[in-house]
Order: C-alpha cells, then sequence, then structure tokens
C-alpha cells in the first residue's frame, strides 16, 4: 500500500499550515508554512514550497524554500530551485541554474592553491 | 498513489487544505479540509474536523467528520464526534460516539 512507508507527502495542490514533525521522509510538491522538523529526509520537489525553519537529515531542494536548515546530512540545491535561508549541513552543494541567498555552513575542502590542507570548517557569505 | 499522505511517522499541527485526496497514517491535529476523499488508515489519528468528500475511517477520529459524499467507518474505526454525510455506514468493530445527520 502506498501509505505503508514512513514517508509522507505533501501533494500538489496540499496546503500546509502549521508544524510539521516526525521520524520518516518528507516530500513536498504543495506548500508547506510552518517549521519542519523530520528525522528523515525533506525534498521540495519542483513547483514545490516552504516557508519553513528545516531540520531534517538530507535535504534536497529543487522547489522553493524560505527559511533555514539544518540538516545532519547533506544539502542539496538543484537546478531550479529558489532558496532563502542559512544553510547549515555536513554539506551543501549548490548546483547551476539555482538562485540562492543566505549564508553556509558546511564542511568544505579548500583546494590546494588556496592554502587548504583537506577539510576544513568554513563559512561562506 | 494518494496526492497526499501523513505517513506513519508523521505528525501535522495545523491545518491541511488539499484539492485532492487525503491518507493519513500519522497523527494529525487541527483542520482538514479536502475537496477528494479522506482516508484515516488503522493506526492514523486525527484530532481535527474533517470536512471533504468521501471519508473513510479505519483509524481514530476526535472532531467532527462533513462530507458531501458518504462517510464509512471501518472495523477498527473509533470516531468521537458528530457526522454529516448523505449516506453513512457504520461497520460491525467500529466504535462511534456522537450524532449522525444525513441531511434528508
Amino acid at each position: 500500500m502506498a501509505s505503508g512507508a514512513r514517508e509522507a507527502v505533501i501533494g500538489r495542490t496540499t496546503r500546509v499550515r502549521g508544524r510539521v514533525t516526525g521520524d520518516g521522509d518528507l516530500l513536498i510538491e504543495g506548500n508547506v508554512e510552518g517549521d519542519i522538523t523530520v528525522r528523515g529526509d525533506l525534498t521540495i520537489a519542483e513547483g514545490g514550497r516552504a516557508t519553513s525553519t528545516v531540520e531534517a537529515g538530507a535535504v534536497t531542494l529543487r522547489g522553493e524554500l524560505d527559511g533555514d536548515v539544518t540538516a545532519s546530512g547533506v544539502v542539496r540545491i538543484e537546478a531550479g530551485a529558489r532558496v532563502r535561508g542559512d544553510m547549515q549541513a555536513q554539506s551543501v552543494s549548490l548546483e547551476e541554474g539555482a538562485e540562492f541567498v543566505g549564508r553556509l555552513d558546511a564542511a568544505f575542502e579548500l583546494p590546494p592553491e588556496l592554502g587548504g590542507a583537506g577539510e576544513t570548517r568554513g563559512r561562506r557569505r | 498513489m494518494a496526492s497526499t499522505v501523513i505517513g506513519a511517522g508523521i505528525t501535522i499541527e495545523g491545518e491541511v487544505t488539499s484539492d485532492e485526496d487525503v491518507v493519513v497514517s500519522g497523527t494529525l491535529r487541527g483542520k482538514l479540509v479536502a475537496k477528494d476523499s479522506v482516508t484515516v488508515e488503522h493506526g492514523g489519528v486525527v484530532e481535527a474536523d474533517i470536512n471533504a468528500g468521501p471519508v473513510a475511517v479505519a483509524g481514530s477520529v476526535t472532531g467532527n467528520i462533513s462530507s458531501n459524499d458518504r462517510v464509512d467507518l471501518q472495523n477498527g474505526a473509533k470516531v468521537v464526534g458528530n457526522v454529516k454525510a448523505t449516506r453513512i455506514t457504520i461497520a460491525d468493530g467500529a466504535q462511534f460516539k456522537g450524532n449522525v445527520d444525513m441531511d434528508v
């Protein structure tokens, strides 16, 4: 059965105004206004939109997000995404074609010519 | 696959509105408005008024259910609240406390 998995889907025409919490994954194709705290992964699909402070595992953004993200895994901001907020994660990837306004706080590897010896913790504005 | 699924591990506190169908296997507190069907699965908990098309309940609902179609309280359902619909079934094994309004 489709709903057997510990997964939540906010469909295209669905609008949530309030808090979403849980230990499963969350896929947003519709609209969420409110804080999101999930132990699983969060995906905002193309056309999806969230105005939320997010705490999650891995976060994949293809839609719109207005709010800060704290992820225990990786954050991927993919092409077509429009993101405004600070990202704190193990690592953050920003694809060409994504719009992003905010601060990145993640471990990244500096190229040797910048004096980076392996992994450092850095901030970029 | 249903368009909106509130999975077993998920809790939503607030208002959910949808033009399509909604399946609740997790917990929803607040308000639920759907133009299409609402299904509260076994283990699902809704503490909210439901306003929808066809409503099928196998889980727990505390709140009033209003449907422009039918309401089915299935085996295992536990419903506390008033039910308003044109057609209503209450299965053997369903618990129900509230008023029924079949709008005749």
